[in-house]
């Protein structure tokens, strides 16, 4: 009886109706959309930290992410790389060896720091092959190719061809020396980057450094980057002495900040919104209770209890939130596998913006994630009741013979 | 006549204004001190060198020995090329002035030392790209102080100059008497630490000149860790033009 006394009347005043449910179906929908796009940023900032650079993990001799010491150099056993790939989640693994010098082309010259890596395994940690501006990725044996940092391109004045110098101290004191050919220019977006990053084969860089079948660091992807820490966390208990593993949080803990403050930040925005919304909601159920007000007498002097009356306007805000969910959800669903899969390109008019160690993308694209649509739901329906929760007392409150007689 | 006079009245000739102005009384002091520092800097330079020198670098991480040939004028040019071991031969520096220009045969190329460069190491020795240029231009670039005289040395402390260029904070120099050479340098850096000593020995007297031919480089921060610059030949005077100092005699092997 309360249920169709409540939907007769929603009904009854279908203008209002309208707005208010629309008030709702564009507020959740669009928070929606924004939350979604919130979270694209942050996977892309993510992503571009890691995926373009450091892996999701690495495994190194302890204390070398802190300083980089090119002595603190190991050698990967197959039974080592072995037992790192054979961690749940774990996708690809890359040995790297690293150091800083001087990369050269006829009179300009430029301190870089050159990564040697293995082609085949690196594209699976990182996706600089997407990243490619000019010429393209290191073949699989790549002898002396080399993949250069767009910016450094430029401040050399390369292209792909050209050779590169590259000098810096070996191992064993000498000065290592060698020639490389430019395959391709990479851009990510990260100035430190693509100003000053060099991608050479492994070998040729194990040859040159005077440091045979050593490496800094085997970078790791995983399947869920949100696993990392966990994953090194198992193997650090299973590594031999002398080596640890370090996950993204650790190593970009800005990053990591920045993603856990998000969480903060949307229930900030949504909060916010949903004030906007709850006082307009507020507003159309006063309205359509003092209206009532005559009415209501009426139903309490037929010997309607208050706590049926209140509930029967509780029951009005909710049906309409329910309603307004239904379509906001769908609406932002909608927007949001639009922006998905088709998005907005912005790099016409902004730059990339480099922030807690990662890169902000100039284009708007949703990332999807449970939490976006569940958080506004579940809110909406709260700021719902306690939009229809005071117009209610006040009905229910009601002295039925003073109600009456009000015009 | 004082003992210590007659000694450095038998000196080079060269050395003989240095000399007297030293140890003539009441001389403007802060100038001697300055023309003393300038003679121990340029003691291997002269108005032209050519020398043969060993270098044998030990660090934590690796030992090296090189066989070296160094020639220079004035004070601002200067080129090295290494003779042996075969891995290596045929690198080379050249300096001009303030800038620094190394040779590589492996890959026949010429590389100019950027100023970001200028404090890593030389040859992987304890010896910067920095030393080889600033060190001829302490002169110029410090004040002195005279810390203690004896018998046996001058003590001497250079501070930067306000607007200088340099990388210490203070060096001390040792000056041994009577014949004006160095015995201990030390380096600090800008906290006043002691960072670095270098330290002269096997005074003998050759092409004219008394010098010490073997030069340590210590750093204070790594015991253990050395640089040994032995002279086994050193000749002054000789037949050089600025032209010599050029690109293309550094890609000379």
């Amino acid at each position: 009886m309360l249920w169709r006394l409540a939907l007769r009347n929603i009904w009854r005043n279908k203008r209002r109706t309208a707005l208010t449910v629309s008030a709702m179906v564009v507020s959740s929908s669009l928070l929606i959309l924004a939350l979604g796009i919130f979270s694209g940023m942050l996977s892309d900032m993510l992503a571009s930290a890691t995926e373009q650079y450091f892996g999701h993990l690495v495994v190194s001799v302890t204390g070398y992410q802190d300083d980089r010491d090119f002595f603190d150099n190991f050698s990967p056993d197959p039974e080592l790389l072995e037992r790192i790939a054979s961690n749940p989640g774990v996708r690809g693994i890359s040995p790297r060896l690293r150091t800083f010098g001087l990369v050269s082309h006829g009179q300009s010259s430029n301190p870089g720091e050159i990564l040697g890596v293995e082609p085949a395994s690196e594209r699976q940690v990182t996706r600089l092959q997407e990243k490619i501006v000019a010429g393209s990725y290191l073949a699989d044996n790549p002898e002396t190719g080399a993949l250069i940092g767009r910016g450094l391109a430029e401040r050399l004045g390369v292209n792909p061809g050209d050779e590169l110098v590259f000098v810096t101290q070996a191992a064993d004191g000498s000065i290592g020396n060698d020639l490389f050919t430019v395959r391709g220019i990479f851009s990510t977006g990260d100035s430190r980057h693509d100003n000053g990053l060099v991608l050479v084969g492994l070998s040729a860089l194990q040859r040159l450094t005077v440091l045979p079948g050593r490496v800094h660091e085997l970078a790791a992807s995983l399947e869920d980057p949100m696993t990392a820490g966990a994953t090194a966390e198992q193997l650090n208990r299973q590594l031999p002495e002398g080596l640890e593993a370090t996950d993204w949080g650790q190593l970009l803990p800005e990053m990591q900040e920045a993603i856990a403050a998000s969480d903060v930040s949307r229930l900030i925005i949504v909060s916010i919104l949903y004030f906007a919304t709850g006082l307009g909601i507020l507003n159309t159920f006063f309205m359509s209770v003092m209206e009532r007000t005559r009415e209501f007498g009426i139903l309490m002097a037929l010997g309607m209890r208050p706590w049926r009356v209140r509930a029967m306007v509780l029951l009005e805000t909710l049906a309409m939130g329910g309603v307004s969910l239904a379509l906001g959800i769908a609406l932002g669903l909608a927007l949001s596998l639009y922006m998905a899969t088709v998005g907005i390109d912005l790099s016409e008019t902004i730059t990339p913006i480099t922030y807690a160690g990662g890169t902000i993308a100039p284009r708007l694209r949703v990332v999807m994630e449970a939490a976006n649509f569940i958080v506004p739901s579940l809110l909406l329906l709260a700021v719902c009741l306690l939009a229809g929760f005071l117009p209610a007392n006040r009905a229910a409150g009601l002295d039925p013979v003073a109600a009456i007689r009000e015009d | 006549m004082h003992p210590l006079h007659r000694r450095t009245l038998q000196r080079l000739p060269a050395s003989l204004a240095l000399a007297l102005v030293l140890f003539a009384p009441g001389f403007a002091a802060a100038l001697e001190l300055r023309e003393l520092i300038r003679h121990v800097e340029q003691q291997y330079h002269g108005t032209s060198s050519h020398a043969r020198t060993e270098m044998r670098v030990r660090t934590e991480h690796w030992q090296r020995s090189l066989e070296m040939e160094a020639w220079s004028l004035e004070r601002d040019r200067f080129l090295v090329r290494i003779l042996a071991p075969a891995k290596e031969r045929g690198v080379a520096t050249l300096k001009v002035d303030k800038e620094v220009w190394n040779y590589l045969p492996r890959v026949d190329r010429v590389i100019k030392v950027p100023p970001s460069m200028m404090g890593g190491a030389w040859m992987g020795s304890h010896i910067t790209n920095d030393d080889l240029v600033k060190a001829s231009h302490v002169d110029e670039d410090y004040t002195f102080t005279l810390l203690e005289e004896s018998p046996e040395h001058y003590l001497i402390e250079c501070l930067p100059k306000v607007n200088a260029a340099v990388v210490w904070g203070k060096i001390v120099y040792e000056i041994l008497k009577p014949q004006l050479v160095p015995g201990t340098v030390t380096y600090f850096d800008e906290g006043m630490f002691a960072v670095r000593e270098i330290l002269f020995a096997d005074v003998r007297t050759t092409g004219g000149r008394t010098l010490p031919m073997r030069m340590t480089v210590r750093p204070l921060d790594k015991p253990g860790e050395e640089t040994v610059l032995q002279y086994q030949e050193i000749t002054f005077d000789v037949p050089l033009t600025a032209a010599f100092f050029s690109l293309r005699t550094l890609k000379e092997r």
